[in-house]
């Protein structure tokens, strides 16, 4: 019986995991692809995200800005849209404000980095200061629309769901559940990311980023808009931030600094490999399991321990990632 | 040898200067505070300025500094010298354990590394109740950080400091930072080199954590995360990397703004941030560049002091 438990849990807390590490990679995705092109680490990243998170919530409970004008509730599927293109556009417009300056002047990665960070700590204050630093739950309720379609697709298949509460399980079987959420933001992230990576194979931008990954100057030089395409990039960074913001915001909850948690995306990048799609993923599975696991078998607080300890652990084994190019020393 | 002696006597005049003008109580705390800032800044100046290792995860070893400090003289009753001096050296302990996988790395990863590492060691901090008491803080520490105590740590570490850029593991560092095959080339084994530099700057963070300890009276992890870690590092590039003497007047500035912010602290953060965006628009060499402060008033000297600016 015991034994059963345990492989209960564990089988929970493997699905957990993967829905997890898809938000992850999300966020993770993004920072690499920044990295790929302008080799630096992207602080400002979960700026992005916490756009998208409070743009999400603004219109998902209506606004009232200082009673000039009121904008009713939108439903999750318009509210999710105008998150995801609001935080592109401070994504690129952070990249036109604060780093096209810089990288046009000196070619040192290092000011870019400093810069994104006090972009990070500008996004964090301005929310802490407009709509204050307290802790914000989304509406329980706003995926329901999403949930019925799922449903129905899900229950084509024989899958039956049960409602506890707010939240809906479905039984896979034995005991183990999974919550309705927990599979839409891997179906989302999955969609979401087999798009980047179309827009990346399939087209004519998404060769010139390639490219432009291998190597920038070049690309440059063989006729790519280089401004035009670090914009797309950014914007492109901003919105899958915007996705982890508002999955992130759903499964904690909202505040101003729910940007720090980027950090586990940028340990999942490196341990991917910086700057390497595949390995951004495959990183953000890894940890997401990694956490979940820790938080199933050893306790919750032990989580971000394991987190960091894997870092190490793949740094010592294999520092440039698993996708990673070879970047440690040689000397 | 000469310019040594004379930099050591300016700063000596420096730091009688901060121990006996008279001041008020408010501003005997400012002058504690800015000591205790500055030689945490002119640790992280030495790894990231002079050595070009990029740090994000310093505060960790302040909090190492200054947990021993407070574990040691409220828990044991040992004396607050001895207490500092063992969180300079329990730092300098944890950064070598640190230091010999995380060192091979460059660049971002290593950035990335110490932000981890650093974040790693705030949360055992705040996990190991029955040894820090987590999170809740620890209170009752004597307030040991007075203000001749502080200035007179800030200037035996500061002189040691000056003096050690400018002697063999000083170059040696600024060579590696610059050209780490030619360095090697040179002859120069930069691992060992870069590691000294680590060990070095965990030292002083430890010190200046003991000495923050001293004069909070009450630390809790949360005083040493991730922000003031960039805060740090912030300071060194905003003083100008490269130059300690910038590193000094940096931290001596935003030291002071901060402080006189305080009463609208929610645009603190917010002013800070935007400052930090603004100087890498306007001015990404920082104040003084890569110079330190008395070559501006020198006649064209032979260059040799680090007065090339990093390209």
């Amino acid at each position: 019986m015991g034994i059963d438990m345990q492989f209960t849990t564990l089988f929970q807390q493997i699905i957990n995991g993967l829905s997890l590490g898809s938000v992850y990679a999300l966020i993770a995705v993004g920072y690499s692809l920044v990295y790929s092109i302008l080799s630096f680490s992207n602080f400002a990243h979960g700026g992005f995200l916490v756009v998208g998170g409070y743009i999400c919530y603004g219109l998902l409970s209506g606004l009232d800005v200082y009673g000039y004008f009121t904008i009713p509730p939108f439903n999750i599927w318009l509210a999710g849209l105008n998150a995801l293109i609001g935080a592109g556009f401070i994504a690129v417009l952070t990249e036109r404000l604060a780093y096209k300056p810089i990288r046009e002047r000196t070619s040192m990665t290092l000011y870019l980095l400093i810069a994104s960070m006090g972009v990070s700590i500008v996004i964090e204050n301005i929310f802490v200061i407009v709509v204050g630093g307290r802790f914000r739950a989304l509406p329980q309720d706003i995926f329901q629309d999403v949930f019925a379609v799922l449903e129905k697709i899900l229950g084509f298949f024989g899958l039956q769901s049960t409602r506890e509460g707010s939240s809906h399980l479905f039984n896979l079987g034995g005991n183990v559940t999974v919550s309705m959420f927990d599979i839409l933001s891997l179906i989302v992230a999955v969609l979401f990311l087999g798009g980047l990576q179309l827009f990346l194979r399939r087209t004519r931008w998404g060769l010139a980023i390639r490219a432009a990954a291998c190597d920038l100057r070049t690309a440059g030089l063989m006729g790519v808009n280089v401004s035009l395409l670090i914009g797309i990039v950014f914007f492109v960074a901003g919105v899958l931030a915007a996705i982890g913001g508002i999955f992130l915001s759903f499964r904690y909850t909202l505040y101003p600094q729910l940007g720090g948690i980027t950090t586990k995306a940028f340990v999942a990048a490196v341990i991917g490999g910086l700057g390497s799609l595949p390995g951004a993923v495959v990183g953000s599975l890894i940890l997401g399991l990694a956490e979940m696991l820790s938080t199933g078998f050893i306790s919750s607080q032990m989580r971000d321990l394991v987190v960091f300890s894997l870092l190490v652990i793949m740094l010592l084994v294999k520092p440039a990632g698993f996708f990673g190019k070879q970047i440690s020393d040689k000397i | 040898m000469n310019k040594n002696l004379l930099g050591s006597a300016a700063f000596v005049a420096l730091g009688a200067a901060l121990a006996f003008v008279p001041l008020s109580g408010y501003q005997e705390g400012i002058v504690v505070l800015l000591c205790i800032n500055c030689i945490a800044a002119m640790g992280v100046s030495l790894l990231t300025g002079f050595t070009g290792i990029f740090t994000l995860g310093h505060a960790a070893y302040m909090a190492l500094g200054a947990y021993t400090a407070a574990i040691m003289t409220v828990r044991y009753g040992i004396h607050w010298l001895p207490a500092i001096v063992a969180g300079g050296i329990v730092a300098v302990f944890v950064a070598w354990l640190i230091g010999i996988p995380t060192l091979r790395l460059t660049g971002d990863y290593y950035a990335i590394a110490s932000i981890g590492l650093g974040e790693a060691i705030r949360l055992i901090l705040e996990n190991w109740q029955s040894f820090t008491r987590g999170a809740r803080g620890f209170p009752g520490i004597e307030s040991y950080s007075t203000r001749p105590v502080s200035v007179v740590f800030f200037t035996v570490l500061g002189i040691f400091m000056f003096n050690l850029l400018d002697s063999r593991l000083g170059r040696e560092l600024k060579a590696s930072r610059d050209d780490r095959a030619a360095a090697s080339l040179m002859g120069f084994h930069t691992p060992t080199s870069r590691m000294k530099a680590l060990l070095l700057s965990a030292f002083y963070c430890g010190i200046s954590g003991a000495l923050l300890a001293g004069y909070m009276n009450f630390i809790q992890p949360s005083m040493f995360d991730m922000m003031k870690s960039t805060e740090l590092t912030a300071v060194v590039v905003f003083g100008g990397l490269g130059s300690m003497s910038g590193t000094l007047l940096g931290s001596a500035i935003i030291t002071s703004v901060m402080e006189y912010f305080r009463d609208i602290s929610q645009y603190r953060m917010l002013i800070y941030g935007f400052l930090l965006v603004v100087i890498m628009v306007l001015r990404p060499e920082g104040l003084l560049g890569s110079r330190e402060i008395w070559s501006f008033f020198m006649p064209a000297s032979d260059g040799s002091g680090g007065a090339r600016g990093r390209e």
